[in-house]
């Protein structure tokens, strides 16, 4: 399982985005992260710019993590959906397939039933390009970084930490 | 797993800081983040009780610049210590790149030491790792307190396998960053090694195309190309660098794809806030100009395949987004977009902004109708 490298290419993300602003737009919300269970952030799309999305994509995915332990102590094996509601801004997240979370924040300027449905459908979408996404690396063509990538980041490590 | 994102070019690893409670888990992460440069580091979110004692984890973004064109980041994150937070010091482990195991010095916590390393197999073993292939490094910390166990001890009770291994004192900031240097070189070597086929790829893939990506090639459907050949294409435009800064623009350049759009609409106009206020009036105006002229849009709503039952034309609440649609050349739908925009906009004579024009048509035409109907009745009973 450590081995299954989450490598996505252009194409795909394309594809991805799209579907992402598609739905901004359909459900009038403000922004939407695809966030890695892992808590890696894959993309996000509209006004992202005000939000840390590096921290809210790992407090989010350990929010959903921590809701997972929760679903299975209820017997349950994953709440699909989660909502958090505030008095400005909401967010909701919905699983995305097996490895990945849709996160729509929104306002007042639309209801949280048009973005239950926008995500939902959205999230089926995505799903299946995730699954192309995952039969693409999944072959023995599994593909890391190359030797003179990691070369180089080791030689910047001495520049940036130092006491 | 490390996450290697060709799009926003970043490669992306997490790396967990594990130990005991109260062994300076946090400390070290705190140390590093009042060293590194503000521009390398992000904020350091710490989700703690109020005796600030780590309740669920910390993280720690740190970006260690551009390499190859694509942007090295790590992320760091702590667990809870204490034994009762296992559930969730579990959690914090998925998707582990390498793991930092903070021991504390102290003789009297060696027993918590072993428990919490061995706690540390068996909940990487529930997600599918195995503790000898993941990278790991051993920091004994707490060195500067009187008393503590000496390297030798440490290392035969907790590292029989001969792991690299520092001390520090976490609080001084001695040996953080020897540790944090070590793991993430353990990383990108693991990472490295799992790539080791991709020298293969790359060559078959120059061999098979030109250095330069064809124009077309990125813009071209999912399933044109095979997919080994598209790997292999981004494996060495991408991570190899000579040619990645060349993959988008032909795709700019050739076909505006709504990606494109999306990008440009959210990093150069801010128009959320301003455009939200005036969208349920222009909703209106195109709801009834799309009522009018149904046929307009027909063709273009098959092809632009809208959300089933969602935004058809019998549909009570439309949706059409008419705030983004002159910028939005979406590669089927824009024609009928701007066709509705158009005629949302032309009534209103550019008095204002699109949406309020047609609330202010309405009065003017009944006060006509209006008249006439009265003039009917005049002529019909002879008023003057």
């Amino acid at each position: 399982m450590s081995d299954d490298t989450l490598i996505i290419y252009e194409e795909e993300i394309n594809k991805i985005e799209s579907l992402m602003t598609r739905m901004l737009k359909g459900a009038e919300a403000k922004c939407a992260l695809l966030v890695d269970k892992d808590g890696h952030l894959i993309t996000r799309q509209g006004f992202t710019h005000s939000l840390d999305t590096t921290a809210l994509a790992a407090l989010l995915a350990g929010s959903f993590a921590s809701t997972k332990e929760i679903a299975r102590l209820v017997g349950e094996p994953e709440f699909s959906v989660l909502f958090h509601q505030g008095k400005k801004d909401h967010i909701h997240m919905s699983l995305v397939g097996e490895r990945s979370i849709l996160v729509v924040i929104f306002d007042d300027r639309t209801t949280i039933g048009m973005v239950r449905l926008y995500a939902k459908e959205t999230a089926v979408e995505l799903a299946t390009i995730f699954e192309q996404v995952m039969a693409k690396s999944n072959p023995k063509t599994q593909q890391g970084i190359s030797n003179e990538f990691a070369d180089m980041a080791q030689d910047k490590l001495d520049d940036i930490f130092h006491d | 797993m490390v996450s290697i994102n060709y799009s926003s070019r970043e490669v992306c690893c997490k790396i967990v800081y594990y130990g005991p409670g109260l062994s300076g888990k946090t400390t070290n992460l705190q140390y590093v983040h009042s060293k590194v440069p503000g521009n390398t580091r992000g904020d350091l979110i710490s989700l703690a009780t109020e005796a600030d004692r780590t309740l669920y984890f910390d993280f720690l973004p740190i970006n260690i610049g551009t390499i190859n064109g694509f942007a090295a980041k790590f992320q760091l994150y702590t667990v809870p210590g204490q034994v009762y937070y296992n559930a969730t010091r579990k959690l914090v482990l998925r998707g582990v790149d390498g793991v930092v195991f903070v021991a504390d010095s102290q003789p009297d916590k060696l027993d918590e030491n072993i428990e919490s390393l061995m706690n540390l197999q068996e909940n990487l073993e529930e997600y599918g790792y195995n503790i000898n292939e993941l990278p790991l490094v051993i920091q004994y910390n707490k060195r500067d307190l009187p008393g503590v166990m000496s390297i030798e001890e440490l290392r035969a009770k907790l590292n029989p396998e001969g792991r690299p291994d520092f001390g520090a004192s976490a609080t001084v900031g001695n040996g953080v960053f020897d540790t944090l240097k070590m793991i993430i070189k353990l990383v990108l070597d693991r990472a490295k090694s799992a790539g080791g086929a991709e020298s293969q790829i790359k060559s078959q893939s120059v061999e098979a195309q030109p250095v330069k990506p064809e124009p077309e090639q990125p813009a071209r459907p999912y399933p044109a190309a095979s997919p080994q050949s598209t790997h292999g294409d981004a494996a060495s435009a991408g991570v190899s660098g000579g040619t990645a800064v060349s993959t988008p623009p032909p795709t700019a350049a050739q076909e505006p794809t709504p990606v494109n759009i999306a990008a440009s609409e959210s990093g150069t106009q801010p128009p959320s806030g301003g455009s939200y206020p005036s969208a349920s009036p222009a909703r209106q105006t195109v709801d009834t100009d799309a009522a009018a002229e149904p046929k307009k849009e027909e063709p273009t709503a098959a092809a632009y395949r809208p959300f089933p039952g969602s935004r058809d034309e019998s549909s009570p609440r439309k949706i059409t987004p008419t705030a983004f649609a002159p910028a939005q050349p979406s590669a089927e739908g824009d024609a009928s977009y701007e066709r509705n925009v158009l005629k949302s906009e032309t009534p209103s004579g550019g008095s204002g902004p699109a949406g309020l024009g047609s609330p202010g048509m309405a009065p003017p035409l009944r006060r006509r109708a209006h008249k006439k109907k009265r003039g009917f009745f005049k002529r019909l009973f002879g008023i003057k």
